[in-house]
């Protein structure tokens, strides 16, 4: 049984896509390089030469096509064993892909992309600056426009459309880098996941307890509704809800109907928040990027807010003369985020334990430790494993520093692939028509109040609390 | 106007939603969680300052 979960669910199958990518990636720093021929994008005028592959001479297309073919056979065989339908999963797979992938090229169109400091090496006098990650946001948008304009399509893709599968793959692999980066500031780093642990504490409890309160006492809410409610607005989305929704029984409706709005409102923020902390934060990184993290719902969302984030802020500070150490904000949303997941488990034992023994009362019943346990998500060990593996190695041999960048490099693209397979198939699963459905009102009236009304500003006091003057510079 | 069965049905859980006063265990919840989360946040910035301020980290 025990086996069949390790080969059947997605959180393990984001492990074994993660490790893999990673074994596959490391031989590069002895200079035996097998993913070389993995396709980058840079950021063009001439389309003709955007593609290349990392290393070596193979035209681009060429490059592109085998990392689509690569991708396919590694996800495949992850679709297989989880059981999906792969006469759907291919084909369903190579669109979400190709319209991927062609939306990360569009973003790299240097009017849409370039900074201003490449402005001149680029021959262009005005650009957007959005940076490259500008195709994320070209990729949400295409999936939004998808998924609610045209449902059947979007119905169609939803099999390869894995948003939460996605990025924890690319989270596994961002462990791979961060353990490079951290070697060389262990300080930062080390600052980075105390003051994100305690930011994230502080998140909980404060949080959790507001819209808990609201849901019940001004809209009404049974405590059937309003725990799992309290936890996907106020920690981390979907998978807060099912496991809150189990730790209490709650019925699998009520789970499942927040989560679908968690998704809505996790897009909004998604679009809105990284510009804000553009505008508003550039002289504050990471107090922005555990913003991200402590704000934005749902892993996919979150990540990629702070990818976006990191990238706009960067070319802010760029212009003003600052250059931020890359790397450092996405690190600091991805720690926020992982604290999080790991504490639902905490978070769902202890309202676990007031529901069976103060509330419920059912005679006989125990706190059901081991179905909460089931959900402890598996991707963070994936993450830990491959962070505190290269840390070590960089640390006790500090000469293989330069060759393990060069071995994640293969890391950090393929996890940029996925990160564009998220935003397509966050922009496919959030389905706007949910809001007008009958009887969602009050769910909504709740969130949108909850998010906007405090969850937001709560964030982001508690990240300048902790986060405020550390710099990654 | 509404065709969607699973709608229909959440239409229909929202409207019989029973009213349940808060209990005085649940205002403890909440009322504790509120009170450890303010005293946690003095004390953990308190440590972060102290013993993690930039200045010692940003090396």
């Amino acid at each position: 049984m025990a086996m069949r979960a390790w080969l059947a669910s997605e959180d393990w199958w984001a492990v074994w896509l993660g490790l893999l990518l990673a074994l596959l990636a490391m031989p590069a720093a002895a200079g035996f390089d097998l993913l070389g021929w993995a396709v980058t994008t840079s950021v063009w005028l001439d389309p003709t030469r955007a593609l290349a592959p990392l290393r070596g001479n193979l035209p681009g297309v060429v490059s592109l096509g085998l990392t689509y073919l690569f991708l396919l056979a590694i996800v495949g065989l992850g679709a297989y064993a989880q059981g999906l339908n792969l006469r759907r999963f291919f084909p369903a797979f190579t669109i979400v892909f190709a319209v991927s992938y062609l939306c990360w090229f569009v973003g790299n169109f240097a009017y849409i992309a370039q900074t201003p400091d490449k402005w001149s090496s680029m021959g262009i006098d005005w650009s957007l600056g959005l940076t490259p990650e500008a195709g994320y946001i070209v990729a949400l948008l295409a999936g939004l426009v998808i998924g609610n304009g045209f449902p059947a399509l979007a119905g169609w893709l939803r099999e390869a459309a894995r948003p939460e599968w996605y990025i924890k793959t690319a989270i596994i692999l961002l462990g791979a880098a961060l353990g490079v980066r951290a070697a060389e500031r262990t300080g930062l780093m080390t600052t980075v996941m105390l003051r994100g642990l305690a930011a994230i504490i502080e998140a909980y409890l404060i949080y959790w307890a507001l819209v808990y309160f609201i849901a019940r006492k001004y809209f009404r809410f049974s405590r059937e509704w309003a725990a799992p409610l309290a936890s996907g607005i106020s920690i981390c989305g979907v998978s807060a809800a099912i496991a809150t929704g189990e730790a209490i029984r709650a019925r699998p409706i009520v789970p499942i109907m927040v989560s679908s709005l968690v998704v809505v409102f996790s897009v909004v923020e998604l679009i809105a928040l990284p510009f804000a902390a553009q505008f508003f934060l550039w002289t504050e990184p990471l107090v922005a990027a555990a913003w991200m993290g402590l704000a934005v719902k749902t892993d996919g969302a979150a990540i990629a807010s702070g990818a976006i984030a990191q990238s706009l802020v960067q070319a802010r500070a760029r212009e003003a003369g600052i250059a931020y150490a890359d790397g450092w904000m996405l690190n600091t949303t991805t720690t926020v985020k992982i604290f999080i997941d790991v504490f639902i488990g905490i978070w769902a034992l202890v309202l676990s334990a007031i529901w069976v023994y103060k509330i419920d009362r059912r005679p006989g019943e125990k706190v059901p430790v081991a179905a909460i346990l089931q959900r402890f998500p598996k991707f963070v060990l994936g993450y830990f494993l491959l962070f505190l593996m290269l840390l070590s190695v960089a640390l006790i041999w500090p000469a293989s520093r330069e060759p393990l960048r060069s071995a994640t490099a293969e890391t950090e693209l393929f996890r940029g692939i996925f990160f564009v397979l998220t935003f397509f198939s966050i922009g496919l699963s959030a389905n706007f028509k949910r809001l007008w459905a009958e009887g969602i009102g009050r769910l909504a009236l709740v969130y949108l109040l909850s998010l906007f009304g405090f969850i937001i500003w709560i964030g982001l006091a508690i990240s300048w609390i902790f986060f405020h003057g550390v710099y990654p510079g | 106007m509404q065709t969607d069965p699973e709608d229909r049905y959440l239409a229909r859980e929202m409207s019989v939603i029973p009213y349940e006063p808060l209990l005085p265990i649940e205002k403890k919840l909440i009322v504790w969680s509120l009170i450890l989360g303010l005293v946690l946040l003095g004390v953990l910035w308190w440590v972060t300052q102290v013993f993690f301020s930039p200045e010692v980290m940003a090396r």
